[in-house]
């Protein structure tokens, strides 16, 4: 869980529009990266709710790719030879959930904050899809 | 049920313009001038049906049976048949019919005006199938084009037009040779009126003929009539969904309207900005869940609770519910495929994307025992059980009908969602995250042309869907047809356009439609048994005398036109009807359908019409 956990503590501390922008595009892709990992090993039921997941994180994240302030290059490039998560379903399930409801309220915050254009677009678009991700996996909670 | 028109409403609308109406005067009697004019009104359009079955969609490769195969024959012996029939009915200034045209007064011209009219709507209908292509061609807007221009409802259509042609000929014939009294008596109008109808006659022999040796099986006669207008169906109503029926004719409107919708998308140029990862994703998405709705229903269907009444179709519904898990899983590729890649335009979603979204809720709401599942309910709902999907036996149907148009609906959506993301990498359209590339690239943008490893593996996870869905359609199309779905065009329409040569009837010899000559008996009334009950004659053993003659003066005219010499010089079709006896002869064995029949009329070197015609002469 480590890497849904450093996206939260990056989000968290993230400084200024661009800084937010980069460490969301990464948790969303980061999101992706584990889904991958699990949906082949879980039960029907639980890779449905993990596709509707992952299709809303690759929409957050275009959201963002297209933001005009995203850096052009990733601020924390992926460093190569990283473990895959670790841990049960239900144990990634939440993890995701968790990092999700903070990606929908910074975005959400960040949005209120901006004038109208693109960025605030792109903020308000991955913010809708993290609060949707984050209903799913709760309500997919057993 | 959708309510969108087909064929098959106005066809029977045609068929029934002649017939005997309560409160309505019958069609027997008529102006002999204001019939020829309806009649010719409805030849024309019977042309032009007989010509795009032949040539009109010349564009379109099929498989158009060599000249002298039986319907090659038929079709070419029913559009002389026509041309001659037109022939005597046109008239100097009758070439360029005045609109409004005068409206018709008696009994049979008013029935015959109301047949063109319905006539001229069917072709219509199936023209809406078609746009004006590139090249003067024609252009296929729906997946129904293909059924239309396939030889098996080419020759449905033809032996809908010989079942038309008999009754015409029929009414038509009575009238000409019908003089009213006190009216003018119009001899060469009404000589001329006969003979059109009596090339009906040998349009409708020839049709028959063709089908005597190569049938129609009633399947295709029934794919001829379920074929739609091309128009969107209304979207269903949630509100008046809230049985299973209900539900059922949701799934199939919703899928009906993405069949639609598909086919439009697939029109769009690449660079139409509507297509976009988001709708991809959306539609790759939502048609796991509908596969997976698929297979939870056909699984419960397959339940000796649900499909005890259907034995045969139980095998058939198991391996649809195998078919479609497969289609699911990839379909579950293909969205997991799309998370890689994004679009040069986002956000906007395809009507069709759209559509499938909507197709995966009325599904799932079929699928599910949950009256209020919605997709963020998800997966681990309970599902309906068999007694409540299908309480009676005669509620499997359309719960089968339901999951077939939904499973054929994902089949041309994998198609038509696979020919645009070709198209969109073709233009260059398909990005990729820069951030998700290996290091091997070093771009200063956040987003990147896709890499052709990423292209070319999405374009697989989305050629293998095309393939398992439409593998899918198989096993469900069979329980289909084991348990009597209405669904079951669908399968005929798939056989009909991949049908080389002439078509095997699905049912066997007993399948064919034999209904069409089962109102003949009337019509077969022959001339001196007419004259006996116009004298008032009620004795069955005088009638039946009578009958006997005429079946034997009948067969005696066929026998005859079997053995003229072939280069005898036969007389003029008018001079045959020189008499009005002698004309009801020839018309009677007309209406024998006997192929035979025909060579009364027909000539070495046609030239009809070539001279002055004789005029009538009295009855003796």
């Amino acid at each position: 869980m480590k890497g849904l956990t450093a996206c939260g503590d990056r989000l968290r501390q993230a400084h200024g529009l661009p800084a937010l922008l980069d460490a969301a595009c990464d948790a969303f892709e980061v999101i992706l990266t584990v889904i991958g990992t699990y949906e082949d090993a879980t039960s029907t039921g639980m890779a449905i709710t993990f596709l509707l997941v992952a299709t809303r994180a690759a929409n957050a994240r275009d959201a963002v790719l297209f933001a005009p302030s995203l850096p052009p290059r990733a601020l924390h490039p992926r460093q190569a030879g990283q473990q895959p998560e670790r841990g049960s379903a239900p144990d990634i399930r939440a993890a995701v959930a968790d990092l999700s409801q903070l990606l929908a309220s910074q975005l959400a915050r960040t949005a209120t904050t901006l004038a109208a254009g693109p960025d605030k677009a792109a903020c308000h678009d991955a913010g809708r899809y993290a609060r949707q991700i984050h209903d799913l996996l709760a309500r997919s909670a057993p | 049920m959708t309510h969108r028109a087909t064929f098959g409403d106005i066809l029977h609308a045609a068929h029934q313009s002649l017939a005997h109406r309560r409160g309505e005067p019958p069609p027997t009697r008529g102006d002999v001038e204001e019939v020829s004019r309806s009649l010719l009104q409805v030849i024309t359009i019977l042309s032009r049906y007989a010509q795009d079955t032949a040539t009109a969609f010349s564009d379109v490769p099929h498989h158009t049976p060599a000249l002298l195969s039986p319907w090659g024959r038929g079709r070419a012996q029913a559009r002389e048949a026509l041309t001659h029939a037109a022939g005597f009915l046109l008239r100097p200034g009758t070439g360029r019919p005045v609109w409004p045209g005068p409206r018709s007064a008696s009994p049979l011209a008013r029935r015959l005006d109301e047949m063109a009219a319905c006539l001229a709507a069917g072709r219509d209908l199936l023209h809406t199938h078609f746009a004006p292509g590139p090249h003067g061609g024609r252009a296929h807007r729906s997946e129904w084009a293909l059924t239309i221009t396939s030889e098996r409802v080419n020759r449905a259509l033809l032996a809908e037009l010989g079942a038309l042609a008999q009754p015409i000929a029929h009414y038509g014939a009575n009238v000409a040779l019908a003089p009213v009294p006190g009216t003018p008596p119009g001899a060469d109008q009404r000589r001329a009126l006969n003979a059109a109808c009596q090339w009906l006659w040998v349009l409708a022999a020839s049709i028959e003929a063709a089908s005597r040796q190569e049938p129609v099986p009633a399947a295709d006669r029934q794919l001829l009539a379920a074929i739609p207008v091309h128009a969107l169906p209304a979207r269903p109503a949630l509100a008046a969904a809230d049985t299973v029926p209900s539900l059922c004719d949701a799934v199939i409107t919703t899928a009906e309207r993405l069949r639609y919708l598909a086919w439009q998308s697939a029109r769009q140029p690449p660079w139409a900005p509507a297509l976009t990862a988001t709708s991809l994703r959306q539609a790759a998405e939502t048609s796991t869940l509908t596969s997976h709705h698929c297979a939870l229903l056909a699984a419960t269907l397959a339940e000796p609770t649900a499909s005890g009444a259907f034995p045969g179709a139980r095998a058939d519904l198991d391996a649809a519910a195998r078919a479609a898990r497969t289609a699911r899983g990839t379909w579950y590729q293909s969205a997991r495929a799309l998370r890689q890649i994004t679009t040069d335009t986002r956000g906007h979603i395809t009507p069709a994307a759209a559509e499938a979204r909507d197709l995966a809720w009325w599904t799932g709401r079929l699928a599910y025992a949950d009256p209020a599942w919605t997709l963020a309910s998800g997966p681990r709902c309970a599902p309906r059980p068999p007694q409540h999907l299908a309480p009676q036996p005669d509620d499997v149907p359309q719960v089968v009908a339901a999951v077939h148009q939904a499973t054929d609906a994902l089949a041309l959506l994998a198609d038509t969602e696979y020919g645009q993301l070709h198209g969109a990498i073709q233009a260059g359209r398909i990005m990729v995250p820069t951030r998700t590339l290996t290091d091997d690239y070093d771009i200063p943008h956040p987003y990147a042309p896709a890499p052709e490893e990423r292209t070319g593996a999405l374009l697989a996870r989305y050629r293998d869907a095309t393939q398992a869905s439409r593998q899918a359609t198989a096993p469900i199309g069979r329980a289909a047809h084991a348990t009597g779905a209405p669904s079951r065009v669908l399968t005929t329409a798939q056989e009909a356009t991949q049908t080389v040569g002439p078509a095997s009837p699905a049912g066997g010899l007993g399948d064919h439609d034999s209904n069409r000559g089962q109102d003949r008996a009337e019509d077969m009334t022959g001339p001196l048994q007419r004259t006996l009950l116009g004298l008032g004659v009620t004795s069955a053993a005088l009638l039946a005398r009578g009958a006997s003659l005429d079946q034997a003066s009948q067969q005696l005219l066929i026998d005859a036109a079997d053995q003229l010499p072939p280069a005898h010089n036969r007389p003029h079709t008018t001079t045959l009807n020189k008499t009005a006896a002698s004309a009801s002869l020839f018309n009677h064995a007309l209406a024998s359908g006997h192929p035979q029949a025909a060579q009364l009329l027909r000539q070495p070197c046609q030239t009809q019409r070539a001279g002055p015609e004789p005029e009538l002469e009295p009855e003796p």
